[in-house]
C-alpha cells in the first residue's frame, strides 16, 4: 500500500507537469491544444536520442529535450494557434489534432514504433522506516512541487505573470489597457510546452518511450484539467496528485479499472460543478 | 477631435449599425442613449477598435483610425470602460491599477493616487481581490484605471447600470469632475443624469442615429428624450 501511494505521488507529479500548461493555455487563450502532449513525447524522445545516439548524461539530455520541445511549442503557437484566436473551438480541435498526428508520424519515421525503455538515471534507493523507495521517484515528486511553487511565484509576483492572470479574467480588458496580449500568450504557451516536455523527460525512465505515449496521457490530462478547473493552477496541482493517487491505489486492487476511475472522478466533478464557459 | 462618419458595423451577417455619424469636440461630454439592442455598445466597441466597421471612417485629430487595434488606440489616449464591469477579479485592486499603469509608463504610486483622488475610500481595498468589490466599487475602479496615463477620450458604457441610487450619485460626481477636463462618449440610460451632464446627446434607434441634440434646451427636455427612445 505504501508503494501504491508512492507510485501515485509519482504519477501525480508527472500529470501535474503535463497538465499545468494545458490548463494555462486553455485558460488564457481559450484554445484546446491537442498537440500539447506532443511536446511531452518530443521531450522524452530527445532524451532517449541524447542518451543513446549522442551519449551525453541524463541531465543534459533532459535540457536538450525540454529546450527543443519549447522551440516546437513556440512554432506551434506562432504558426498554428495564433491564427485561430477568436475562432470557434472546433477549428482549434481540428488544427491542433492535425499537428499532433503529423508530429507522431514524424516521430515514428525518425525513431520507429518500438518502445524505447531507458534506465533510472540514479539507480539508487533510499530506505525509510523499512520501505525502499527509488531516489529518482522522490526527486520527481520534489521537482514537481518545486515547479508548483516556482510557477505560483511567477504567476503571482512577476508582471508577466500578473498580465497572464489578468488576461485569464478578461482578455479584452487587458488589450484595452494598451497591452498586446499575444506576446504573453506565447510566453504562457512555451512555458506550458517546456513543462510538458519536462514531464516526458522525467517519466521516460519510469515508463516506456513510444510514439503514442502522448495520446494516452492526453486523456488523463483532460481529466486532471477538468477536475481541477480550467485555468486554475492550484486546482490542477491538487487534481493531479488526487488522480495520480486514485489511479495507483485502484490499480492495486483492480488493475483494469485504474484509469477508468480517473474519468469517473472527472465526471463526478463536472456533475457537481459544471464548467462556466 | 473625433469624427465618426457614416459607419456600418455587423456581427457576422447581422448588421447592427447603419450609417452612424457623430462628432465630438475637445473637452465635450457626449451621451448616447437608446433602447436595449439599439447598438450603443457596438458603436463604442467599433470606436475602440474592437470591431472593424464595414464602411465609413473614424477620424481622430484629423487622422483616420478605423482599423487600428485597441492597443494602438490606448496609446493615443483612448480609454474604454466596458458595460460588463469586469475587473481582473483574481488580482488585488492595487494589481488592477498596476496593470493599467504598465503600458502607460505611469509610476504605480501616481496611478494609485489618481484612483484615490476620485474615490478616497478605495485606499481600504487596495489589497483586496478586485473580485470582492461591490458593483459600484468595481465601476469606480474601472473608471480610475481609465484615468491612468494620459487619457484623452473616455468611452464609458452604461456606468450606472444596475447600481444603487447612492452609488449612482457617487459616479455622477466623478463624471461631473471629469467634465471639461477630458473628452468623453458615455452610453447612459439614466436620463436625469444625461440631462445634467451632457453637452451633446445622440439618440440611437435600431442602429441608426435618429436625433442629435446640441442645445441645452433640447437636452434638458427629458420628455423629448424619452419620446425619441
Ligand atoms: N457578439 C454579438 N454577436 C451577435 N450579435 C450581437 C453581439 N453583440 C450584440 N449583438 C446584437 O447587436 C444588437 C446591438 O447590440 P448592442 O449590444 O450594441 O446593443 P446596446 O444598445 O448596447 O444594448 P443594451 O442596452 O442592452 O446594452 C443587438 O440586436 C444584439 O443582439
Ligand atoms: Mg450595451
Amino acid at each position: 500500500m505504501i508503494y501504491a501511494i508512492m507510485y501515485g505521488l509519482t504519477v501525480g507529479a508527472i500529470l501535474y507537469l503535463i497538465s499545468v500548461g494545458f490548463s494555462l493555455t486553455f485558460g488564457t487563450m481559450r484554445v484546446i491544444n491537442f498537440a500539447h502532449t506532443l511536446t511531452y513525447t518530443i521531450g522524452a524522445y530527445l532524451l532517449v536520442a541524447s542518451l543513446r545516439q549522442v551519449g551525453i548524461p541524463f541531465l543534459w539530455g533532459g535540457v536538450v529535450g525540454v529546450g527543443v520541445a519549447a522551440l516546437v511549442g513556440y512554432c506551434i503557437e506562432r504558426f498554428v494557434i495564433r491564427r485561430l484566436y477568436g475562432e470557434s473551438l472546433d477549428y482549434t480541435f481540428i488544427a491542433t489534432f492535425a499537428v499532433f498526428l503529423i508530429g507522431v508520424d514524424i516521430i515514428k519515421w525518425i525513431w520507429g514504433v518500438y518502445p524505447k525503455p531507458i534506465s533510472d538515471p540514479i539507480g539508487r534507493a533510499a530506505e525509510f522506516f523499512g520501505f525502499v523507495f527509488p531516489v529518482y521517484r522522490i526527486l520527481v515528486i520534489v521537482l514537481a512541487i518545486l515547479v508548483f511553487f516556482g510557477l505560483e511565484f511567477f504567476i503571482r509576483k512577476t508582471m508577466v505573470g500578473k498580465i497572464i492572470v489578468a488576461a485569464l479574467d478578461n482578455k479584452e480588458g487587458v488589450r484595452c489597457l494598451g497591452i498586446g496580449v499575444e506576446k504573453y500568450f506565447t510566453i504562457a504557451f512555451v512555458l506550458g510546452s517546456a513543462l510538458a516536455a519536462l514531464g516526458g523527460v522525467l517519466y521516460a525512465p519510469i515508463t516506456a518511450v513510444h510514439p503514442y505515449m502522448g495520446s494516452h496521457i492526453l486523456l488523463l490530462c483532460f481529466a486532471v484539467v477538468l477536475t481541477g478547473g480550467l485555468g486554475n493552477l492550484r486546482g490542477t496541482f491538487l487534481a493531479s496528485f488526487f488522480l495520480g493517487m486514485l489511479i495507483s491505489i485502484t490499480g492495486r486492487f483492480w488493475p483494469a479499472g485504474s484509469e477508468i476511475v480517473a474519468f469517473i472522478a472527472m465526471a463526478l466533478v463536472l456533475l457537481l460543478r459544471p464548467i462556466e464557459a | 477631435m473625433l469624427q465618426v462618419i457614416g459607419i456600418d458595423a455587423a456581427y457576422g451577417h447581422a448588421r447592427v449599425l447603419h450609417d452612424v455619424s457623430l462628432e465630438l469636440e475637445e473637452g465635450e461630454m457626449l451621451f448616447i442613449v437608446g433602447r436595449n439592442g439599439a447598438g450603443k455598445t457596438t458603436l463604442l466597441r467599433t470606436i475602440m477598435g474592437l470591431l472593424r466597421p464595414l464602411k465609413g471612417s473614424i477620424k481622430f485629430d484629423g487622422g483616420d483610425i478605423a482599423g487600428l487595434s485597441p492597443e494602438e488606440l490606448y496609446h493615443r489616449g483612448f480609454r474604454y470602460v466596458a458595460q460588463d464591469k469586469k475587473v481582473f477579479g483574481s488580482l488585488t485592486v492595487r494589481e488592477n491599477i498596476e496593470i493599467a499603469a504598465y503600458s502607460s509608463g505611469e509610476p504605480l504610486s501616481r496611478a494609485v493616487d489618481k484612483v484615490l483622488e476620485i474615490y478616497p475610500k478605495m485606499r481600504d481595498f487596495l489589497n483586496l481581490k478586485a473580485g470582492q468589490l461591490s458593483g459600484g466599487q468595481r465601476q469606480i475602479l474601472l473608471i480610475g484605471q481609465a484615468l491612468v496615463g494620459t487619457p484623452r477620450l473616455l468611452l464609458i458604457d452604461e456606468p450606472t447600470q444596475g447600481l444603487a441610487a447612492v452609488v449612482i450619485n457617487e459616479i455622477a460626481k466623478i463624471l461631473k469632475r471629469l467634465k471639461g477636463q477630458l473628452s468623453a462618449i458615455i452610453v447612459e440610460q439614466n436620463l436625469p443624469l444625461v440631462t445634467k451632464l451632457a453637452d451633446k446627446v445622440v439618440v440611437l434607434k435600431e442602429g441608426k442615429v435618429i436625433a442629435t441634440l446640441r442645445e441645452a434646451s433640447e437636452i434638458c427636455n427629458t420628455d423629448l428624450l424619452e419620446k425619441s427612445l
